[in-house]
């Protein structure tokens, strides 16, 4: 019997039994019993929205929302929201990474930039950055600009946060016997620091993902206009009930394909770390 | 001692002041010289500053009180002279035995072939042919410190700063090692200073044994320990025996001030 790799098998600690049918069957189960209270609350949702205790329009049933979800990605609609909210959601962390990372980096190497920074972290990270919304638009306008402005301003802080504090528990030893063999300040801190403190870091990356789609939806609906939460505020104002739980639905799926996504990423990343031995 | 000593300590006092807490007296008026090709070893209790002794001659650390000269120059930073092998190996646990091996060789003036069969060479030299695109945490504590022992020997260095290295390893793998250890360096003749707290370790594999005392460290005794020839059949002869509880000796005395120092 010839049997052919399966790519689309689930990677993670999948490998081997994932190409024998009980281990198929066996990952089939765990998805299952994962997803079974999402799949229990919107079988609920759907039987308390039929069961004429609630109107329509203050909770349409779960299909018609799916059914208005199918609508909106024929017409287009669905992928233009889409479209823009991930790419604000996206452009603001990768900024947010980049800079956040550079940031933390500079702070831990350099005295006064943490000088500078460190209170200004302190006093910034629990805020509610998006106290700073009308400002933002008064100075850069409701456009794409401004949105994604507001998301590397509140992604920025766990990835500064996370880089600082991997940075600080880089065992002296590692850099010690870096500098033994000739290694220089720059490399370091390329090869050697930073890859030490990756697993934190790809931590601090976790978390501000989540705020970057988080503040890019709710800058939408405060400037209004495409993308999924300028949507739902559109939808809100026309009453349009089914438009509104059909946003809900949107960003709940996108947030969570989201965070799966570097979830992948770290597990490919840290192949050599421990947890990935753990894991399988 | 004479005028052939590689290495110098003279006088090197060491005080550890950190950021939050009392400063430590780690080292005080310690003096010591090492000739070339010499294998010395450092014996005493935990926590009487070996690992300080070390990093001070390795540059990790700065020499604030006395002085420490390396053929004839002062330390005063780490250099590919001096290699060392940290007591928890510091492999780069994101690259592979390989990658590990070569970063070393990277910063010399080889070609690639050359660095490549040269990572090779070492790599085969401590027993690790076939595990060269393993990574560390996917490595035994025995191979992981085989890793590091041919990561510090790539990159040839004259001076061999050993941190209690076999320490971790169990008994069969430890003696394997030993003699591993003991044929590399016949072979490639080196300075070595090798810290242990093992007495029959120190007695076997070196020429000398200084041992030290609690903290703050001292040199308290140092003992010549050279047999004939370092084979495993020495370890049963009555001469080797009594070597061992001689120096036994030594350090129970400073064993038992230890604990008394840390009992409340
Ligand atoms: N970074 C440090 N800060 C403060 N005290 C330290 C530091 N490193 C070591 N010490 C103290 O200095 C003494 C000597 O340490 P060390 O050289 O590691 O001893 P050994 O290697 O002989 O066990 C110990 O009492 C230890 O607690
Ligand atoms: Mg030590």
């Amino acid at each position: 019997m010839v049997r052919v790799a399966d790519h689309s098998a689930p990677a993670a600690g999948a490998d081997g039994i994932a190409r024998t049918p009980t281990g198929r069957l066996a990952i089939a189960a765990r998805i299952a019993t994962r997803s079974a209270a999402v799949v229990l609350l919107l079988v609920a949702w759907e039987i308390f929205a039929r069961s004429g205790k609630v109107t329509p329009f203050m909770l349409p049933p779960f299909s018609a929302v799916v059914v208005r979800i199918y609508t909106d990605a024929i017409t287009g609609v669905l992928w233009i929201n889409l479209g823009l909210t991930l790419y604000r959601a996206l452009a603001g962390f990768l900024i947010a990474a980049v800079a956040g990372i550079a940031l933390g980096a500079a702070m831990s190497r350099l005295r006064p930039v943490r000088w500078f920074f460190d209170p200004i972290v302190s006093v910034g990270f629990p805020m509610p950055k998006i106290a700073f919304l009308p400002i933002v638009m008064l100075w850069l306008g409701v456009y794409d600009v401004s949105k994604i402005a507001m998301v590397v301003f509140d992604a920025i802080f766990p990835v500064v946060t996370a880089t600082i504090a991997g940075l600080q528990a880089v065992d002296k030893e590692l850099l010690w016997s870096a500098r033994n063999m000739g290694a220089g300040e720059r490399e370091l801190m390329w090869q050697i620091a930073l890859p030490a403190a990756l697993p934190q870091i790809l931590t601090g990356l976790q978390v501000a993902l989540p705020i970057a789609l988080i503040v890019a939806v709710i800058a939408e609906m405060a400037m209004g206009g495409y993308g999924l939460g300028g949507a739902m505020m559109g939808a809100s104002r026309f009453a349009d009930s089914r438009g509104v739980f059909a946003g809900i639905v949107e960003i709940a799926i996108v947030g969570y394909a989201l965070i799966k996504g570097l979830a992948f990423i770290r597990a490919r990343l840290l192949a050599w770390h421990q947890e990935a031995e753990e894991r399988s | 001692m004479d005028d052939q000593a590689q290495i110098v300590i003279d006088g090197v006092t060491h005080t550890y002041r950190p950021a939050h807490g009392r400063a430590v007296l780690a080292l005080s008026d310690v003096s010591l010289e090492v000739r070339a090709r010499e294998f010395l070893a450092l014996l005493g209790p935990s926590g009487c500053g070996k690992s300080t002794l070390l990093y001070l001659v390795g540059g990790f650390l700065p020499t604030e009180v006395g002085r420490i000269l390396v053929e004839g120059r002062p330390v005063s930073a780490p250099g590919p002279d001096r290699g060392i092998v940290f007591q928890h190996f510091a492999l780069f646990p994101w690259k592979t035995v390989r990658a590990n091996v070569l970063y070393g060789l990277e910063r010399q003036p080889l070609s690639r072939p050359e660095r490549e069969q040269r990572a090779q060479a070492f790599i085969d030299l401590v027993g690790l042919g076939g595990f060269e695109e393993s990574y560390p945490s996917q490595l035994s504590g025995g191979m992981r410190q085989r890793t590091a022992l041919a990561r510090t020997l790539a990159f040839d260095p004259s001076i061999l700063l050993m941190d209690e290295p076999f320490g971790a390893l169990d008994a069969q793998t430890r003696a394997l090692m030993q003699t591993e250890l003991l044929g590399i360096w016949r072979r490639t003749p080196k300075t070595v200073i090798f810290v242990t707290h093992d007495v029959q370790e120190a007695v076997y594999l070196a020429d000398r044994v200084a041992v030290m005392s609690t903290r703050p460290g001292r040199i308290k005794t140092i003992v010549d320990t050279r047999f004939g020839d370092r084979n495993p059949s020495i370890l049963r002869s009555k001469q080797f025996v009594e070597k061992v509880d001689e120096i036994w000796d030594l350090v129970r005395v400073e064993a038992i001030k230890a604990q008394e120092d840390t009992a409340p």
